[in-house]
């Protein structure tokens, strides 16, 4: 188990926890940073202000209540939805890998390949937004064509980690799967 | 064979001076037609100008469209990047279609494109000297 100082593509800090369940199977969990009380009670004190003057030009009491209708459903939409807890990665060699991220709220989404369908796991460089990114992915292949790839699945897309993290993980998974 | 090359040349410093007055005269007119009033022109017997709104009109039209093409531009190359799951990423038909590489004893090999997983093991698994 490890925890150094990584952090993400724009630089907050996250931590990678490494556990190696046996010879052939290992899990990478890559957390991201809580949601932080203060900057909630940031931005709802700015969406309340922002009602109450709408409010005091307007002298209509609908502005007030859709205010607070609006910040309750749009906080639990956004941790049901879009916060990222923390993701995993687990490789069981032989058998596939399974992909899954949890959200703050409890909810967890789980994707597994299967090893057949696995042609390697790279650390790929793309254009995202406005910047050039390093991330991981695993290659797809069709058993029927086992040099070409099918398609591309990109892991930890939530949280992002650099580089020193995805080598990390890449250098754990290429020696399961080299074994295999 | 007649190289191009950008560097002065006397016809291009001819064309260059005649846009330059017939730009200057043309913004001339254009102003005069602006600020003179209309009953002098038509005194004049210059009757079929068009409105004069359109001296305001066309030059805040033409400011608009250059601002929204500028977003415009850097909003359509962000659309037609491929996204992080594309296989476009990865490669392409030029790089699949590629012959694999003859033996060739003692020649420069062949240009070709390298994989992403031989790329991946040069950089990240063999250690650094």
């Amino acid at each position: 188990m490890e925890d150094e100082a990584f952090t993400d593509i724009n630089g907050k800090a996250i931590s990678l926890d490494c556990q190696s369940h046996s010879g052939l199977c290992r899990e990478f969990t890559v957390s991201s940073p809580k949601v932080s009380v203060g900057k909630v009670m940031v931005y709802t004190c700015c969406v309340w202000l922002l009602a109450y003057t709408v409010f005091f030009f307007t002298e209509n009491t609908a502005v007030l209540s859709s205010a607070i209708l609006i910040t309750l459903l749009g906080m639990m939409l956004h941790i049901h939805f879009v916060k990222v807890d923390h993701e995993s990665l687990l490789v069981i060699g032989s058998l596939g890998i399974q992909v899954s991220s949890s959200y703050a709220s409890g909810r967890e989404t789980t994707k597994f390949i299967e090893m057949s369908k696995i042609k390697d796991i790279v650390i790929n460089e793309a254009i995202y937004m406005h910047q050039i990114i390093y991330y991981l992915c695993v290659l797809l292949k069709d058993p029927s064509e086992p040099d070409a790839v099918s398609s591309v699945v990109p892991l930890f897309q939530s949280s992002k980690p650099r580089l020193n993290c995805l080598v990390k993980v890449y250098k754990s998974c290429q020696e399961i799967l080299s074994k295999c | 064979m007649v190289e191009n090359s950008p560097s002065p040349l006397p016809e291009r410093a001819i064309y260059g001076f005649v846009l330059y007055l017939g730009s200057h005269f043309g913004f001339c007119l254009f102003c005069l037609w602006a600020y003179v009033p209309e009953e002098w022109l038509h005194s004049i017997g210059l009757t079929y100008w068009p409105q004069k709104y359109w001296a305001l009109a066309v030059p805040i039209y033409l400011l608009v469209a250059l601002m929204i093409a500028l977003v415009l531009l850097f909003g359509v190359n962000m659309n037609n990047t491929a996204p992080l799951d594309s296989i476009d990423n990865i490669t392409d038909v030029y790089a699949q279609g590629q012959k694999p590489n003859g033996c060739h004893k003692g020649g420069i090999p062949r240009l070709k494109d390298v994989s992403i997983s031989e790329v991946n093991n040069i950089f990240y698994l063999t250690p650094e000297q």
